[in-house]
């Protein structure tokens, strides 16, 4: 019992990875989630040789917690183990960079064995006025394809690939089949692509356990903006010096400033007729 | 951080059925960053090992490190209500306002009608909460002045008033006027996503740049809400 206090409180988890408290997180810090990719397995996950997940459940994402850069040893137990040392997966050393910013996923692999990947998410920008859709293999299935509206927009992706789509925003329906074929063993889900977000799909689960699941993961704030905004098209708006001459100089063109926009509409037309 | 990571444990472990708060104040001791724990901290730890059947404090405040169901797929958040009209008060700015992104080269997309003004759909909507709201137009058509050929001529605190879609209309009053160099154009800071709300009137001025065929500057109206 006393381990699901430790879960509850979330000072405890962050302290178990050092001084990774939010209020105390550096500039530099890595960014790191967990999901938890591995069918009807409740388990705990350690770092450091120190219980940090308790009672982590199948389709769960926990994070992004900001870590000190430097290397982290996490392994997977069944859940209330009493250390460490009878891990399902693991030991395995994750090292994270400074600004990194990563998912760890604990899943199987394509032949069914749970194993722990340590994916880096793309934190680049995307261009203005799109999304990403970035998907990713972590299920104990052979290669797919991932169809979106029927048709194959990821093609031949293995365990434990994945693959980023940019695109225009909107509502994907997505599918998962078997590389080659259009029937879906996955989906169709609608899953949201929004401007500046990448939307990280997982598949995860067993094919022949017939319990393949998705699980998503949204990193925002990647968006570009504009580069211009282009609001003039003949000149006739100029501000410019034959303008100024017509207007009589500089106090009749603050006069002219002070009378508004219809003034100012005529005498430039007039500098640009003449 | 390696060190002594049995004897950390044992105290997180302790503090923790204290609960939240105490286990907050008692981090700057356990993380070896300092000589010992502060005397606050030493003070509110101390009960640790008379209190283990109290109920954890369950509304402290405390940074949280979300664990949430990912199996399921978000929905795509609900559109804001959109602009639709926009007036100025002192000028004869009366505009339709239609929703637009961005052309293939990155820049803002502008409408091309003179009685039309171009709201950035991927940032703020005019009456959100946070972020800024762009509406820009053309200062000019091929032959003569558009409607926002008037906004460099705005007095501070004339009022903008934006009518919405499926929402009461929302009032902005000019706060700011500036002649911003397409030189040094700003895309993070006039389309700036978070922070304080506000509106910006977007447009071109300045000289006309014949080899450019573009004009100089921008005009920048920057308004708060009322």
């Amino acid at each position: 019992m006393r381990n699901r206090i430790i879960a509850i409180s979330a000072a405890a988890f962050a302290a178990s990875f050092g001084l990774a408290l939010p209020a105390q997180a550096a500039q530099d810090d890595a960014q790191l989630s967990v999901l938890h990719g591995v069918p009807d397995l409740t388990v705990d996950v350690w770092v450091n040789g120190q219980r940090t997940l308790d009672d982590f459940t199948p389709g769960s994402l926990a994070g992004p917690l900001e870590l000190p850069a430097g290397s982290y040893s996490v392994a997977v137990t069944a859940s209330d183990a009493a250390s460490a040392d009878d891990a399902v997966i693991g030991p395995v050393d994750l090292k994270l960079a400074a600004n990194g910013n990563y998912t760890a996923v604990a899943h199987l692999d394509a032949g069914g064995k749970p194993t722990a990947t340590l994916y880096t998410n793309d934190m680049s920008a995307i261009p203005a006025g799109k999304g990403k859709l970035t998907v990713r293999h972590t299920a104990a299935a052979p290669a797919v394809d991932i169809l979106a509206g029927g048709t194959p927009v990821i093609q031949n992706l293995t365990n434990p690939d994945g693959k980023t789509l940019t695109l225009d925003p909107g509502t994907v329906p997505a599918s998962v089949a078997a590389a080659g074929t259009t029937k879906a063993v996955l989906g169709p889900a609608d899953v949201p692509v929004a401007e500046g977000s990448n939307t990280i799909v997982y598949a995860w689960g067993s094919l022949d356990d017939n319990n393949l699941a998705v699980a998503v993961q949204t990193i925002k704030g990647l968006q570009s903006d504009p580069n211009a905004v282009p609001g003039g098209r003949s000149g006739a708006a100029a501000d410019d010096d034959s303008t100024a001459a017509i207007a009589g100089g500089a106090g009749a063109a603050l006069l002219l400033a002070a009378a508004g926009g219809w003034v100012l509409r005529r005498r430039t037309v007039a500098a640009r007729n003449r | 951080m390696e060190h002594d990571q049995s004897t950390r444990s044992a105290g997180i472990r302790r503090r923790a059925l204290l609960g939240t708060l105490v286990t907050v104040l008692a981090l700057p001791g356990l993380s070896g960053c300092a000589a010992g724990a502060s005397p606050v901290a030493t003070g509110s730890a101390a009960p640790a090992d008379t209190s283990v059947s109290s109920p954890p404090a369950a509304a402290a405040p405390v940074p949280s490190v979300p664990v949430h169901d990912a199996a399921m797929l978000p929905k795509a958040p609900k559109p804001p209500a959109p602009p639709r009209f926009l007036t100025v008060e002192g000028t004869t700015i009366a505009v339709d306002v239609v929703s637009v992104g961005v052309r293939a080269d990155h820049a803002m997309q502008i409408p091309d009608s003179f009685g039309q003004a171009g709201w950035y759909r991927f940032g703020a909507a005019p009456g959100a909460a946070h972020g800024t709201a762009v509406i820009a137009a053309h200062v000019d058509t091929l032959t003569d002045l558009a409607p926002f050929s008037q906004l460099r001529h705005l007095r501070h605190g004339a009022a903008i008033k934006v009518q919405r879609r499926g929402a009461p209309p929302v009032v902005y009053r000019v706060a700011d006027v500036a002649l911003q160099p397409k030189d040094r154009f700003d895309g993070r800071k006039l389309f700036r996503r978070d922070g304080p709300h506000q509106l910006r009137l977007i447009t071109c001025g300045g000289k006309w740049l014949d080899d450019r065929q573009d004009y100089s500057d921008n005009v920048v109206v920057t308004a708060l809400p009322e």
